[in-house]
């Protein structure tokens, strides 16, 4: 029994001109965190509020730990599926003093004892008496969280919780609102277009675009091993080359050569597939395969960030993360081996003739 | 939940409202009430109509308006709502009589008045006299030089200098309704069509005359003989004149009408409205009444207010105001036709 | 209920469902959209009523009228509201300039007073006006001459832009307040000159909310009655009144169309204008900046500005207060005017709450339940805007005399003919309330286990509940001084304090008008607080 199933959930807005939802089936499981990646419009905001039951599903089954609360026959409305929800913008009362907000949902019986419980939680036991207006920006989001755990729900539902923050806060909150959720031993699923996000807070990524799934796992999988070309791109930065799979079967004959790579999808030797190199897979080395002239570059702390185009008969343009210890100069010549762990093969079906 | 929520305010507010409409009927006490249409000014009517509730404990609701009473009464024909009617035109009420708004009255009170100023079956009655009269200002003209007749007002020396009230005015529309009787349509279409030419300001009311001839502000204008009286009797800008028009041996003399009270047809209190006429007919409410508008009563024991003269002493038109009731709807199309209902400039 | 179910038994029909479509996928209940209708249809058909009796009036009637009467009066209303709109931005738009850009002394001060004449209902302003320069006024008593004739053009001209000025002057000024200033500071840069920037960039920049201001103060020329009415100018609200009052109802139905035909050509003059220029201005960065420097012209402008205030504000209100003294100490305050005061309260209080209740459902399914539908029935529900008083008042008589006869003649009449006339103000205050509540809001609610309806009463409800008693003030406060309806609706014995008023002025009786007047006028400045603050 999984906490949270959806089976070819279709919700199709054509008349509004507002994202779909295609076909989307997928499963969390109790105590997991699980994120919705993807670009605004790709549907995953949708998703969530077909779970919270804002949304009606065209057609399709969404099951709650494991009864259904929508399919063919019936629909449970919001306030009977038991979910907590965090909102973008909060939507804590303003009316309401923050010790109101966070009991809001409980019965009356526990809501003296879990508001204080849960305001120790989220670290904020002397703000009961406050009004959200009287709170900065995290500790808007605590309470909103108290408020969705408050009542024990079946599931937490955040949707783009630290868009609202800025950058400093937001990687303190991230921990934060893992910490909270593994501790109220909380099923949540979490929407966010911020790569950043979703890496460092879920248990599982969900990476969609455009209403349909197009890859699910770990952060590492989701990073290491796009399996498409979207995936590749959105998350986080790639080089996108395409060529055979070499004779060993660890390896990618491409224009720059043979690549090593570490994760064919087991595909035969011959075959015609794509590559996803990571810029940090291209190491600097005197002696490395691949040889480029920097075009441009620009220095962000971490790293040199630059683009070098390669030698050879057929030039290709390149992102290269160097160490910073380095320095790179526009039109330098720079040599540099690839590292097999962070090169992925992606999705054959879709051939591509450039680089991203 | 949420529709009984909805229904809930829904309800209240229908309630709400029923309570309020009907708030006006249930204020009866155990008398009843009786309801008033009154074309006549207030201040005059107001005293009588306290009197009548102190003395019989029957509540009057009082609704004052001009003579478009009239209409209102016949627009509400088949759900009548009011039961008397207080006009200042006895051609108005024979004209609703004739129209079979009124309801005949056989109280005896009625013989008091004399039988040519009521209607045969007693469902009007006139209360008293008023004869129209030009009255003007004694600092800017003589009464020499005051024109001598209604149609002398059509003569352009006189551009810009009286007043008169519009044709939606009571009096205005049986004056006209008495020209014609006896001038026919071209000429008193003529006469209204040169007369609002020439008039300096065309108003709502006499009262609006009285005081701005008083003021000086215009030497004379057509009016009631009672407007006269009043600026008379008020402490300033009181130096007027009256020039009771077409005398002399040719003349059509001057036109003279009631004002009086109709028994509506169908009123929702009928007894009551019996009660509040004939109480209007007592010999002490007729004196009041007539000292305080300084009108003429039309019942012959009860004195007048010195100020003003008997009808006796001047020549009037011999027009019956019965017959002016079958002409009042014409009067009103030729005073339409001739513009004179609505001031839109020249 | 029903509609949930529908939408659940077979997802594939609910995807191509039209209805479901019409809604945007989220269909109503079909109670709340009965009452929506309801209330729409309660407030449109008097005025759809009128217009098909107009249409359907008898030709020679119309042949009669469009002969002679109605280019006259489409002269006088067109030339008075042209008149008096240009004379409101005249004044309007510099004061506002003045007020929120310049180093004017007291600009504050002058934000609130100069919007103080909105509160004086242009009858009692024309009152005031003709007992001071009337043609035997004070003026003349004192001085020997008017200086001003009450009674002509300019007269009418000058009393309605008294009272009606402030709109522009507040539109004006809240939107110079808002706009970005570094479109000015940009045409600095850009080499012209203050002056220059103020006509080629403010101006233009302004447009909208001068043409804003223009058509209300046009739409309230179009629909009074009472202030030309006093100042004995006839227009089409007053010989429709007439009409009404001579019971010639098609004659009145026939003017009511063309007078309606004005008004909707006006809205749509208006809105094609502003299609024209539909800036999407960037809300400005506020910095506390210079403000230009009067120099040596700032006594002239402080000579305006108080001219303005004093013939505008001052002058009625010292009228007022004068008279309201003379009154009170003749005994003015008697049993009677506490009657009339009673008969004012209970029917302008019945109709705010009436029209602040009825909203909800309009506004809510407007908001909650987007589409066509509701689009519709929300602009179906604003009739009553910009309509005079007299055609809404002439919609009543004929549907209650014709087929609800047991109502004619009852308060509920005239208390309808209120809410018809200003449910608008209700709609939008309430529009505004709800605005200010975020579905999240709600879903959160929803989220935490509370039923649609807890929800509207623990978090819609007190959330919205100031800005709709904003609303029911607005409403309370027009009924209070409406004049044309209540005339020719008020039952009998049920006079209110303007028809009071209006009666007592026509005879010159001004201490009895005066207290009667200064109350409304100073019931009226309570929602202007609201107001200002929204502005």
């Amino acid at each position: 029994m999984y906490a949270i199933e959806l089976k070819d959930v279709v919700k199709d807005y054509t008349q509004c001109g507002q994202p779909a939802v295609d076909k989307l089936s997928l499963r969390v499981s109790h105590g997991e965190i699980v994120t919705l990646l993807g670009p605004s419009g790709c549907g995953k905001t949708t998703t969530l509020r077909l779970i919270a039951g804002f949304e009606r599903a065209d057609s399709g089954s969404i099951y709650l730990a494991g009864s259904a609360v929508s399919d063919g026959r019936r629909f449970v409305p919001p306030e009977r599926r038991g979910i907590g929800m965090v909102f973008q913008d909060y939507a804590l009362f303003p009316h309401l003093t923050v010790a109101q907000n966070v009991g809001f949902g409980c019965k009356a019986a526990e809501r003296a004892t879990r508001t204080r419980e849960m305001l120790a939680l989220v670290g904020l036991p002397d703000f009961g008496d406050r009004y959200p207006h009287q709170l900065s920006g995290g500790q808007q989001q605590r309470v909103a969280l108290a408020r969705a755990l408050a009542p024990r729900p079946v599931v937490v539902l955040l949707d783009e919780p630290f868009s609202n923050l800025d950058a400093d806060l937001r990687g303190q909150m991230r921990s934060e609102v893992k910490r909270i959720l593994n501790q109220a031993g909380a099923t949540a699923v979490l929407v966010t277009h911020d790569q950043k996000d979703a890496l460092a807070i879920s248990d599982r990524i969900v990476v969609m675009c455009g209403g349909t799934l197009q890859q699910e796992g770990t952060p590492r999988e989701i990073y290491q091993f796009p399996e498409n070309r979207f995936v590749a791109s959105f998350v986080g930065e790639s080089n996108i080359l395409c060529g055979k799979v070499g004779d060993s079967g660890n390896t990618v004959q491409t224009l720059l050569g043979e690549v090593p790579c570490s994760h064919t999808h087991d595909k035969p030797p011959g075959s015609q597939v794509c590559v996803s190199i990571r810029p940090e897979s291209l190491e600097l080395d005197p002696h490395g395969q691949v040889a480029g002239v920097v075009k441009e570059y620009h220095y962000s702390g971490q790293s040199i960030d630059a683009r070098i185009e390669t030698l050879g008969e057929f030039p290709q343009e390149l992102t290269v993360h160097i160490h910073p210890e380095h320095s790179a100069q526009i039109g330098d010549t720079l040599r540099f081996r690839i590292l097999p762990e962070f090169v992925a093969v992606i999705r054959a079906e879709e051939t591509i003739k450039t680089i991203a | 939940m949420l529709k009984r929520t909805m229904l809930l305010l829904v309800v209240t507010a229908i309630v709400l409202t029923a309570l309020i409409g009907c708030t006006p009927r249930q204020t009866n006490t155990g008398k009843g009430e009786v309801v008033v249409y009154s074309a006549r000014n207030e201040s005059f009517v107001l005293p009588l109509l306290n009197s009548f509730e102190q003395q019989t404990g029957i509540k009057v609701r009082l609704l004052t308006g001009n003579e478009t009473l009239v209409n209102k009464i016949l627009e509400e024909r088949n759900n009548v709502q009011a039961d008397v009617f207080l006009s200042n035109d006895a051609g108005a009420l024979e004209y609703l009589r004739l129209a079979e708004a009124l309801s005949s009255n056989q109280s005896p009170a009625l013989k008091i008045i004399d039988e040519t100023y009521r209607a045969d079956d007693g469902s009007w009655v006139g209360l008293s006299a008023r004869t129209r009269v030009l009255i003007y200002n004694k600092d800017l003209i003589s009464e020499e030089e005051m024109p001598k007749t209604l149609w002398e007002l059509t003569d352009p020396k006189w551009s810009g200098q009286f007043m008169i009230t519009r044709g939606g005015n009571g009096s205005m529309v049986a004056h006209v309704a008495a020209l014609r009787a006896v001038w026919g349509d071209d000429k008193t279409t003529e006469w209204i069509g040169a007369v609002r030419k020439n008039a300096g300001a065309v108003v709502n009311g006499h009262g609006d005359i009285r005081r701005s001839v008083g003021a000086g502000e215009y030497a004379f204008g057509l009016v009631n003989n009672y407007y006269f009286h009043q600026q008379l009797s008020e402490p300033t800008n009181n130096n007027v004149g009256a020039i009771y028009p077409d005398q002399g041996e040719q003349g059509i003399g001057a036109f003279v009408n009631a004002a009086g009270v109709g028994l509506l047809n169908g009123g929702p209190n009928r007894s009551n409205a019996v009660a509040l006429i004939d109480f209007l007919l007592q010999p002490d409410q007729q004196r009041a009444f007539a000292y305080t508008s300084m009108e003429v009563p039309l019942n012959p024991s009860v004195e007048s207010n010195p100020i003003a003269r008997p009808i006796s002493e001047y020549t009037t038109m011999a027009v019956r105001l019965q017959d002016i009731g079958a002409m009042w709807a014409d009067a009103k199309a030729l005073i339409e036709r001739g513009g004179l209902d609505l001031d839109l400039g020249q | 209920m029903t509609s949930d179910n529908k939408a659940a038994i077979t997802p594939a029909t609910t995807r191509h469902n039209p209805w479901v479509r019409l809604w945007c996928g989220k269909p109503p209940s079909l109670f709340l959209l009965g009452i929506a209708t309801a209330v729409t249809a309660v407030m449109a058909i008097p005025i759809i009523y009128v217009l098909i009796q107009g249409v359907q009036a008898d030709p020679a009637r119309w042949r009669l009228l469009l002969d002679q009467r109605i280019p006259a009066l489409l002269q006088r209303s067109l030339g008075l509201a042209v008149t008096v709109t240009s004379l409101a931005l005249l004044v309007g738009a510099p004061l506002a300039w003045l007020v929120t850009r310049t180093d004017l002394p007291g600009r504050d001060v002058w934000h609130w007073l100069l919007a103080l004449p909105m509160v004086i209902p242009p009858y009692v302003g024309a009152m005031t006006y003709i007992i001071v320069f009337g043609p035997r006024g004070l003026m003349w008593r004192s001085f020997g001459s008017t200086f001003l004739d009450v009674y002509s053009f300019t007269g009418v001209s000058l009393v309605l832009a008294s009272f009606t000025f402030p709109y522009v002057f507040l539109l004006a000024s809240s939107s110079l307040r808002r706009m970005n200033r570094n479109y000015e500071e940009a045409a600095a840069v850009a080499g012209l000159s203050p002056a220059q920037a103020l006509l080629r960039v403010t101006l233009p920049l302004l447009r909208p909310a001068l043409g804003a201001g223009a058509l209300l103060v046009a739409l309230y020329v179009l629909a009074d009655f009472g202030a030309v009415n006093m100042l004995r100018y006839s227009t089409f609200t007053t010989a429709i009144f007439y009409q009404i009052g001579s019971f010639d109802q098609s004659s009145a139905a026939i003017l009511s169309v063309v007078l309606v035909s004005l008004t909707v050509l006006l809205l749509y003059l208006e809105n094609r204008a502003k299609a024209g220029v539909r800036y999407s201005s960037v809300r400005g960065t506020w910095h506390c900046r210079q403000p230009v420097r009067l120099g040596k012209l700032k006594p002239l402008a402080m000579a305006f500005v108080t001219t303005v205030f004093l013939f505008t504000a001052v002058l009625p209100l010292a009228v007022l207060i004068f008279w309201s003294v003379t009154g009170i100490a003749n005994g003015a305050l008697d049993q009677r005017f506490f009657g009339f005061a009673l008969n004012s309260f209970v029917t302008a209080g019945a109709a705010a709450l009436i029209a602040g209740i009825l909203a909800l459902p309009v506004v809510y399914l407007r908001r909650r339940h987007p589409g066509a539908v509701s689009a519709f029935l929300n602009r179906l529900s604003y009739t009553g805007y910009s309509l005079p008083g007299v055609i809404v008042a002439l919609g009543m008589i004929f549907l209650f005399n014709n087929y609800v006869r047991f109502l004619y003649g009852t308060a509920f009449m005239l208390i309808l003919a209120y809410v018809v006339r200003f449910m608008p103000q209700s709609l939008q205050a309430t529009e505004t309330a709800l605005s200010q509540v975020p579905p999240q809001l709600e879903e959160a609610a929803q989220s935490l286990g509370f039923s649609p309806g807890r929800v509207l009463r623990r978090v819609t409800a007190p959330l919205a509940v100031p800005g709709v008693m904003a609303g029911v003030s607005f409403v309370f406060v027009s009924a209070l001084k409406e004049l044309p309806a209540t005339l020719l609706l008020r039952p009998a014995g049920m006079d209110t304090l303007a028809v009071r008023i209006w009666i007592e002025a026509s005879e010159a009786f001004y201490h009895s008008a005066a207290p009667a007047a200064l109350l409304i006028v100073l019931l009226s400045i309570l929602p202007l607080k609201w107001m200002l603050s929204k502005y």
